[in-house]
Parts: C-alpha cells; structure tokens; sequence
C-alpha cells in the first residue's frame, strides 16, 4: 500500500514536471540576447555607430527598401516601406510608393511621407547624424503626396537604394516622436520595426516588447532582453547556462570550435567580412620611397596571419576593397610574402640594416594582437616597429591628427567599393583636412576613377573604374591589406531566426517577426 | 557631536572643490574626443564640430570650469554627453547596487577578518596562525576576476544555486539577496584577508603593551584582558582601515561587477572613460568624493564609541 503510495505520488510529480516543463517551453517568448558591451549609447538610428547599437536598431526601425533578411547583396534589396519605387532616365530623381497604414510604435501614428522626408533630411544634416557625408549627394527630398516622396540628386550615386535601406542614415523616424521628445528621442526612440523600445537600465539591459501591429505580423518573439555583458568569461558561462539564447561571439577559431562542441549550440559565421589593413602614410619617410613600401608588403605573410587568427573565420585580404562588395577586384598587383626581396629592396632605398619606425595602436586585445603579429613578421625584414600603445578613443584622435606613419585599422562599409575607395583612398578624406575621413595614406592617384565610377551609369563601365582605383592604389602600396575576418553570433538551437544567417549590415542577427522558439 | 560633524562637513569642502577642479583638468587632458567617439569612425568634420558646439565643447575651458563648479555645487550635475540622460537618474539606477554589494562585502570582510586576525593573534606561529596567514596571503593574491569565475564555475554552472548574470530586481529582496551572495563573497574575502592581517598585526601589538601585563598582573581573566583590553584598543587602526577600504572597495567593486555582471558605479565609470562623457565622469567623480567623505566621517564617530578617551569638540 505504501508503496503503490509512493509511485502514485512519484509518477504525479514526474506528470507535473513533464506537463510544467511543455507549458514553459510553449510559454517561452522571451529571447535573451547578450552583448559584449558596457551599455548601449545612441539609440536614435543616425546617430547609432556603435556594433551595440546597430544589432539594436535593426530590430526597431524599417528603411524604404531592405536587404532581404540573412543576406548582404545589394542585388537582393526587397520592398520595407516603400512597396514600389521608380527612376528618371538620368538616375537622378527616384520616386517611392509606400505602404498604407504602416504604423509607428507607441500610438505615434501612420509611417506617412513626411516621416520619410523628415528623417531622410534629418540624416543628411550634419547636426542631427553622423551618416550625414553619405548623402552629400542629396538635392530636396519632397513630399509629393502622403504616400509618395521624391528624391532629387545633384549627382549619381552608386547605389541610391543603398542609402535608404535599414541600414546608417536610411532608416526611418516618426517625425512627430522626435519633436515631441526632443534630445531623449536618443534613448527612447520611436520606429515602425517589429520591435519596439520597452526600456533600457544603464549598464544591465535593453528590454524591447513586440510591435503587435506591425506590418508584416506580430512577432513570435514578444519580448527580447539584450544584455550588456562586457566580460567574454561571463557572457559565455551565461550562454552555456542557458541564460542568453543568443551569444556575441569572439572571432577565434578556438572559440568557434569549443562553442560548436557544446551541445545543441550552433555557431554562425557570417557576412560582412571586416578588412585589416594596414594604411602606409606615402608622405612620411622612410614610407615616402616606394622600395621602401614594396619591402614593407614584402614582408607581410598573410597565410601565417590567417593562420593565426582562424581559417574558419577570417580570410586573406586580396584588395583595398573588402572581397565581395560590388566594385571588388581581385586582379590587383598585390605583392606577396618574400622577405628576401624585401631585404634587397630595403638595402636598395639605403636602409641595409633596417630602419625602427614609431607607430601609434590601439590598446584594443583584438587589434593589438593583430599588430603584435606584424610587428613579428616586420622584425624579420629589419623594420622594427615601436609601438606606443595608447587608449582606443585616444588611437582614434591621435591617427586623425596625422601622428602615426602606419595605421593598422579593420572596417567594414556599406557592400559597395565607392564607401571604401572613397573614405579611405580619395583626396577629399585625407586625414587633418577640412573634409577628412580616414585617408591615412595621403594616396590621391585614384581619384579621377574612384569620382568618376560614383556617377557612371553604365554599370561594366563603373566596375572597371573601380578596378583600375583598386589597381593604382595596389600598385603605389597606399595600404597592405592583411586579413579579413567574419562576424560571429552562438545560439541555442531552439532559436529559429526565420532564415538563413549569411549577413547582416546591422553586424548581428536580425530579428524579425519570424523569429521563434522552435 | 554635532558640532563636529558639521566642522567636518565643511573642512571637507575645500578637499570637495580641489576634487571637482582635478577631475575637470584630469579628463580634458586625457586624449580623445568624445564627439568623435560619439559619432564614430565615418564622422566628417562638419559633424564633429557640429556635435562639439552641440555639447558645449566648443567654449572656453574657464567657461566650461565655472558652470561646471557652480552646478556641482548646487547639486546640478547635468546630462550625459553619450546618452543625453540626467546624470543623476543615471546613478540612481545602480547606486543601490553599488551600496548593496560594498555594504555586505565590508559586513563579510569584517565578520570574517576580524575574529579571524584575533583568532590567529592569540595562537601566535601556531598552526592556526601559520594557516590565517597562508589564506589571507592566498585571499590578497587571487584577482577577483578569478575568484569570481572559479565561484560562477562551482555554484552557477555545475550546482546551478545562483544565476551567472547578477542584476537583480531591486524591488524583490528575495532575488536582491540571491543575486548578491556570490560577488559580496568574491568582494568581500579580499576585504577579510586584509582585515585579518591588520586585525592580527594590531592585536600582537596591544597584547604586548605594559598595560595588558598590569592587568594580568592584577588577575584579570585572560579573555576580558583580550575583549575588554586588547580588542578595544586594537580596533582603532581596524576602523581605520575599513573606513579606508570602503573607498577601494568602491574602486574595486568594478572587477566583480563586470564578472558577475551587475550593473554599479565602477562600470559606469569605466564606459564613460571609455567613451569621454565629460560631464559624466565629473558627476561620479564628484558623489564618489562624496561617498568617501561620508565614510570618513562615518570612521571619525566610530573612534568615539570604540574609545571615550577620543573626544569631538
């Protein structure tokens, strides 16, 4: 009897567990997400630089078009807001048709026009973005009725689409949140995304609550919890108690392959691939001779730095330009590892012995490793790099100022070779001019091609204008391209992202309103 | 007793003002432009000079110091360059974490340290002693990042009793608790391997002193010779070290916050370093002084209770 007892009671509370655990796992809406990061900073999308950031953004706000979600091809741009666009002849006036009763987180209305117009001239206003240089190129965006706006270019642009996807300065405000809210729009902001802003405590959290209007279905996922969690041991440890659903990844081989053995874990690998180069200032000495710049990309052995870093996630640079943005060419005079040719081209520029070189870096333990290596590589050749290792944001001000003859720096830009070629190689972006961007190589001969491709229209001419900039700037060693490595994100394999992670130009999963427990 | 406290107070101010001027010349000299860190690596000239005229970044630097003093002082500690959030809401949010987890780092520290140093002290080159000696070199030697994973390690991924990420629900002291236990332990045995040998070290010295043997001598028993005589008279330098330490656990507590990932003053300060919120730093610069007067006085008044002879006016 007391034993029958003891199994009625056994096999109850084993039901109740069994029966417990289903409802949880029916019930389980919450996806938990986490980030190595302090906090999230500027969450009004044109002003949202920051990895943090941008993987946030991407959930709350549309652009007029999108990029399909998993991919980064700028050929697989789909309808968002706008459901159909057009062309004038001369590619210089593009007029968007946009969904009716699209609507605004919060009660803040119908996405009309004006909201387009409002934010499109709010991210090209330097004042109020800082993706304003993308839109140079803008001359009125007007509003022709409330379904339908007009862009006027002063110029072609390579790709207009691009600049008004859910990506940078594309994406879309509601006109009235930002007037009404003013400077806390930046914290507590307003978009048409399948996820809207809940609340957000410094140092812990982001919490996002599903748009139950939105326009392509409410979500399956009501409610995601981004975590700030800085320290790599922890955000791990979390992800493996199944704390976080969705873990940043460190880019490492070893990492991706312990991450993978965990059970039920699945780490994507994916697109866009960050470029390390190394800018070479061509008006400085030694690096004014170009033997000496030869020698220097001589001595570059990209296998061993791939090598080192990973092979299942990073590559080999072959170009200026990230591989794969549209413009990229791999037909490039690119010089490759022999230290003995470096050494006699060394000897010929009159530094037999070699030459040491101060170099400004970043304290940053991804970046600095990377410097470490080359700093090895270099040392066989006879330069010898002095390192003086500074502070991130003191790296940023100090290359800027034009102290440094050697920049090592990894970006990743928006998949066209325009971005690249023209933030990092044209005149107009030399470093401590009044139009400066991030050309630390002072290089100039590319310019006439990198200007002229930005306005071509006939798409085989512009590809060539891009290549022959890629080759002269190749060919001069305006840079020594070095590796380029993919990003990485672990999930549990409950998470289902509702396609195929391949890419994302918000440097993170996107979350959509497909995305489920499964 | 009030008196003193109020003559305190204000021979803190000028101490307060020489912080307040520090802080204001430290940060402006640190390289690094916050615009340029808030708008990001694309940013043109035009938009960083747009958002330094926009921070106010652009003034003079005598212009920036007055405003900045004057608010300082009238409790106005502005808005955070990078979120644009009152600075004060801001510390708000994780001031009660930061109390939590230096409050019972300092109650385990010393409810550890203490009686561990007494302990050790009256069984001197003793096995005990020998043995409080190895633990809190042990203690002072392990880094709380280790300390901190190896625990997370033990008693959140193989026990599951406590969660790894520890940002509690202010609101619920159950969960309060719970999140707490960990990172006070982490925090708090660095606290107690100091204490223990400054406890140790103060109570050899006061056993040793003329008017212990006098008191054993007149047939005292030894343990009210030891509480009433020579603890009383070793805890002056004990206060003083805790009410020291309060200010480098403060300091310290950063580490445990990021381990165990609670949100605290020490990792605010670290990301507005980070990124130069300005206005930000001077802010926590400026209540940590603060925090750090308080204890001080705090330790002050404590002398008057642990020993009489310490007067206040």
């Amino acid at each position: 009897m007391r034993l029958r007892a003891a199994l009625l009671a056994g096999a109850a509370a084993l039901g109740v567990a069994v029966l417990g655990g289903a409802a949880i796992a029916q019930q389980r809406t919450t996806l938990n997400v986490g980030m190595a990061a302090q906090d999230v900073g500027r969450l009004d999308p044109h002003f949202a630089v920051t990895t943090i950031d941008r993987v946030a953004v991407a959930w709350m706000f549309n652009g007029l078009v999108r990029f399909k979600p998993g991919s980064i091809n700028p050929a697989e741009i789909e309808p968002d807001l706008a459901e159909r666009w057009e062309s004038s002849p001369d590619g210089r006036t593009w007029t968007f048709h946009l969904r009716r009763g699209v609507q605004f987180h919060g009660g803040f209305g119908e996405v009309t026009a004006e909201d387009i117009a409002f934010s499109l001239r709010k991210a090209a206003q330097a004042s109020t973005s800082a993706f304003s240089g993308d839109f140079r190129a803008f001359e009125s965006v007007d509003v022709v009725d409330p379904y339908t706006v007009r862009i006027r270019l002063r110029e072609n642009v390579p790709s207009l689409l691009g600049l008004v996807t859910n990506y940078a300065g594309g994406y879309i405000v509601s006109k009235r949140a930002v007037e009404q809210k003013g400077d806390a729009f930046v914290r507590a902001p307003i978009g048409s995304g399948p996820f809207a802003f809940a609340s957000v405590t410094p140092n812990q959290s982001l919490e996002l609550a599903a748009h139950e209007g939105y326009f392509r279905g409410s979500p399956q996922i009501k409610r995601i919890s981004y975590r700030f969690i800085p320290s790599d041991a922890s955000r791990d440890l979390a992800f493996q108690n199944r704390e976080l659903d969705v873990n940043y990844g460190r880019a490492q081989a070893t990492w991706v392959e312990r991450t993978r053995r965990l059970p039920n874990v699945i780490v994507d690998v994916f697109e866009p691939a960050e470029l390390s180069i190394i800018n070479i200032n061509t008006k400085q000495a030694p690096f004014d001779d170009i033997r000496v710049r030869r020698a220097f990309a001589h001595a570059i052995n990209r296998a061993e730095l791939v090598r080192w870093r990973g092979e299942g996630v990073a590559r080999e640079g072959q170009s200026l330009v990230p591989r794969g943005y549209l413009g990229f060419t791999a037909d490039v005079p690119l010089l490759q590892h022999d230290p003995d040719r470096a050494r006699a081209l060394l000897a010929e520029a009159g530094h037999p012995n070699g030459f040491t070189v101060r170099v400004v870096h970043t304290q940053l333990p991804e970046m600095l490793a990377g410097m470490q290596v080359v700093q090895q590589q270099l040392r066989r050749v006879g330069i010898n790099l002095d390192l003086q290792v500074v502070e991130h944001a003191t790296f940023h001000q100090q290359i800027r100022q034009d102290l440094s003859p050697l920049v090592y720096y990894g970006a990743a830009r928006f998949p066209i070779a325009d971005i690249y070629l023209t933030q990092f190689y044209h005149g107009r972006s030399i470093v401590k001019t009044p139009t400066a961007v991030t050309n630390f190589s002072h290089c100039t001969m590319a310019d006439a091609e990198i200007d002229a491709a930005r306005v071509e229209t006939d798409p085989q001419k512009q590809l060539a204008l891009w290549a022959e900039a890629q080759r002269k700037l190749v060919e001069a060693v305006c840079g020594v391209p070095l590796f380029e490595t993919l990003l990485v994100f672990a999930r549990h394999n409950s998470v289902d992202y509702g396609y195929e992670l391949k890419g994302s130009m918000s440097l993170g999963p996107l979350i959509t309103e497909a995305t489920r427990f499964r | 007793m009030i008196g003193f406290v109020v003559q305190r107070l204000i021979a803190a101010a000028p101490t307060l003002i020489a912080v307040l001027t520090l802080v204001f010349v430290i940060v402006r000299i640190v390289p690094g432009d916050p615009a340029l860190v808030i708008l990001g690596d694309q940013a043109t000239p035009e938009a960083i000079t747009a958002l330094r005229a926009r921070l106010g970044l652009d003034r003079p630097l005598h212009e920036q110091y007055f405003e900045f003093l004057f608010a300082s002082l009238t409790g106005d500690f502005g808005t955070s360059l990078v979120t644009g959030r009152p600075i004060v809401s801001e510390v708000a949010a994780v001031l009660p974490h930061t109390l939590d987890l230096t409050g019972a780092a300092m109650v385990i520290g010393t409810a550890v340290g203490v009686p561990v140093g007494i302990w050790a002290a009256l069984h001197r080159n003793r096995a005990i002693d020998v043995a409080a000696r190895i633990l809190s070199l042990l203690g002072l030697s392990f880094p709380v990042f280790v300390s901190g994973i190896f625990l997370l390690l033990l008693f959140a991924l193989h026990w599951k009793i406590f969660p790894v990420i520890g940002n509690a629900n202010l609101a619920d002291p159950v969960d309060r608790i719970h999140k707490l236990v960990l990172p006070a332990i982490t925090l708090g045995l660095v606290m107690a391997a100091y204490i223990t040998r400054v406890t140790r070290s103060a109570m050899l010295h006061v056993l040793s002193e003329d008017f212990i043997r006098t008191a054993r001598a007149k047939g005292v028993p030894w343990r009210a010779v030891v509480w009433k005589h020579g603890l009383r008279n070793a805890l002056i330098p004990v206060v003083t070290v805790v009410g020291l330490y309060v200010g480098i656990l403060i300091g310290n507590s950063v580490l445990t916050e990021i381990v165990f990932n609670r949100p605290g003053l020490g990792k605010i300060i670290v990301g507005a370093l980070n990124q130069r919120d300005y206005s930000m730093l001077q802010g926590l610069m400026v209540i940590y002084c603060f925090l750090i007067v308080v204890v001080n006085l705090i330790t002050d008044l404590t002398y008057g209770l642990i020993d009489p002879r310490v007067k206040h006016a």
